[in-house]
């Protein structure tokens, strides 16, 4: 009789614990909703010749043509979007114009904006590589850095940037003016709108800000007035880091397509995961290695106007392009 | 005589780099959170501003970074402690690895 009971006991222990699981599952691990993209090319590879990387760490678009921060040779490369090397630019330095670690990328109105993760600062460059103008300086006043990792610029040519350090994200005017801050200086959190070493930052079409909340793994959304919107990466999105779907392992770089999806480089789990604009998880490609449709690390992520997607490939060096079934 | 002084003096100049790296010390730090570039490099910043560093190699990996020291330079666990906490990161373990 006991031992009925004591088994009764655990068979609904067992079953509870299960339910539970799978309430769990259903609630904070989506499926997807769209089939994963294709792969089409990769290429580089270490070195420091022409088409070669030394950690390629920010990757974005401008017409037919691809930049690469390729951050150990302290330069910029331009690729068609074939992966045809085309020129490179920037020199190892801490003057101006010159190049310390670049990393996350953007393009805007004919300008280059380089994060420089290692001389605190934002360089601007015309696309043939002409040095146009230095913003922002080192320390963690308003308008200055320290260790920005990504930038984003608005159609007023206001810009966004991830200020990994100092733990905010700040918008300035194109002169470098301080506009305001999300985020408290120097403070790390993660509740909602605040950080934990920012890498990446991206507009949607519809003024949205996106920023990847590097080390809270999970992006965080702001309207256009900064009120916080939303945010999303495991449950809660209150840094639990896992390898389901819509979870990630380190954000390090994003992107937003004309539609507004949001694309993120989920490092540690070796693959880039597609969202809508409010969050829900769409796709996944990518998985851990160094062949075909693989990835050592994406660090970084662009999508062109044709849907193709390129990714940063961190540890293998190399570009890859990836474009939607069907596309 | 003077072909023989400018002669000692190109030998010295050759000889430089070779030089460069004797006595040069070499120590392994342990520090926890590595994650991924953004961290490697912001321990290389650090370190690398610190006096009389010469090299800084970070794996990441291992968690280890790998500090080069100049010759008659000075490098101590408070040194290195501050650098790694400078760059939000704490550290686990300090040694001396070798010496050149």
């Amino acid at each position: 009789m006991r031992r009925r009971v004591v088994f009764r006991s655990l068979v609904v222990l067992v079953l509870v614990f299960a339910g539970l699981i799978a309430a769990a599952w259903l609630a904070f691990v989506p499926w997807p909703k769209e089939p994963s993209y294709v792969f089409i090319a990769a290429w580089g590879g270490p070195g420091s010749d022409p088409g070669r990387f030394n950690d390629p760490t920010g990757i974005a678009l401008a017409g037919g043509e691809l930049f690469v921060s390729d951050s150990r040779n302290a330069r910029i490369q331009v690729f068609d979007r074939d992966g045809n090397f085309k020129r490179a630019f920037g020199i190892k330095g801490e003057g101006a114009g010159q190049l310390g670690r670049p990393m996350n990328l953007t393009v805007f109105g004919g300008e280059l904006y380089v994060a420089d993760y290692w001389n605190d600062r934002i360089e601007v460059f015309a696309l043939d590589g002409t040095h146009r103008r230095t913003i922002g300086r080192k320390g963690s006043g308003p308008g200055e850095f320290n260790a920005p990792g990504g930038v984003a610029v608005a159609p007023n040519g206001d810009l966004f940037v991830a200020d990994f350090h100092n733990q905010r994200v700040q918008q300035l005017r194109p002169d470098g003016s301080f506009v305001r801050q999300w985020g408290t200086t120097r403070e790390r959190g993660s509740a909602a709108g605040m950080f934990n070493y920012p890498t990446d930052v991206a507009l949607g079409p519809d003024g949205t800000l996106y920023v990847a909340d590097g080390y809270n793994d999970r992006i965080q959304a702001f309207s256009p007035d900064g009120a916080f919107l939303d945010k999303w990466g495991g449950p809660f999105a209150i840094n639990v880091h896992g390898p389901f779907q819509g979870w990630f392992a380190t954000v390090t770089g994003l992107a937003v397509d004309r539609a507004g999806h949001v694309f993120v480089a989920d490092f540690y789990n070796n693959r880039v995961q597609k969202f809508a604009p409010d969050g829900t998880f769409l796709t996944a490609f990518g998985e851990p290695g160094d062949g075909a449709g693989q990835f050592d690390h994406p660090i970084a992520v662009a999508v062109g106007d044709d849907d193709t997607v390129f990714v940063a490939d961190y540890g293998n060096n190399r570009i890859l392009a990836w474009r939607p079934p069907g596309g | 005589m003077k072909a023989i002084t400018i002669a000692l003096l190109l030998l010295g100049v050759l000889a430089a780099p070779a030089w460069a790296g004797q006595g040069s010390k070499v120590y392994e730090l342990g520090v926890d959170g590595l994650g991924c570039p953004f961290c490697a490099y912001g321990i290389e910043k650090t370190l690398g501003k610190v006096d009389g560093v010469d090299r800084v190699d970070v794996d990441m990996k291992r968690g280890v970074v790998v500090v080069t020291i100049a010759a008659g330079a000075d490098f101590d666990r408070d040194t290195a402690r501050q650098a790694v906490e400078d760059a939000g990161f704490d550290l686990r373990s300090f040694a001396p690895a070798a010496e050149e």
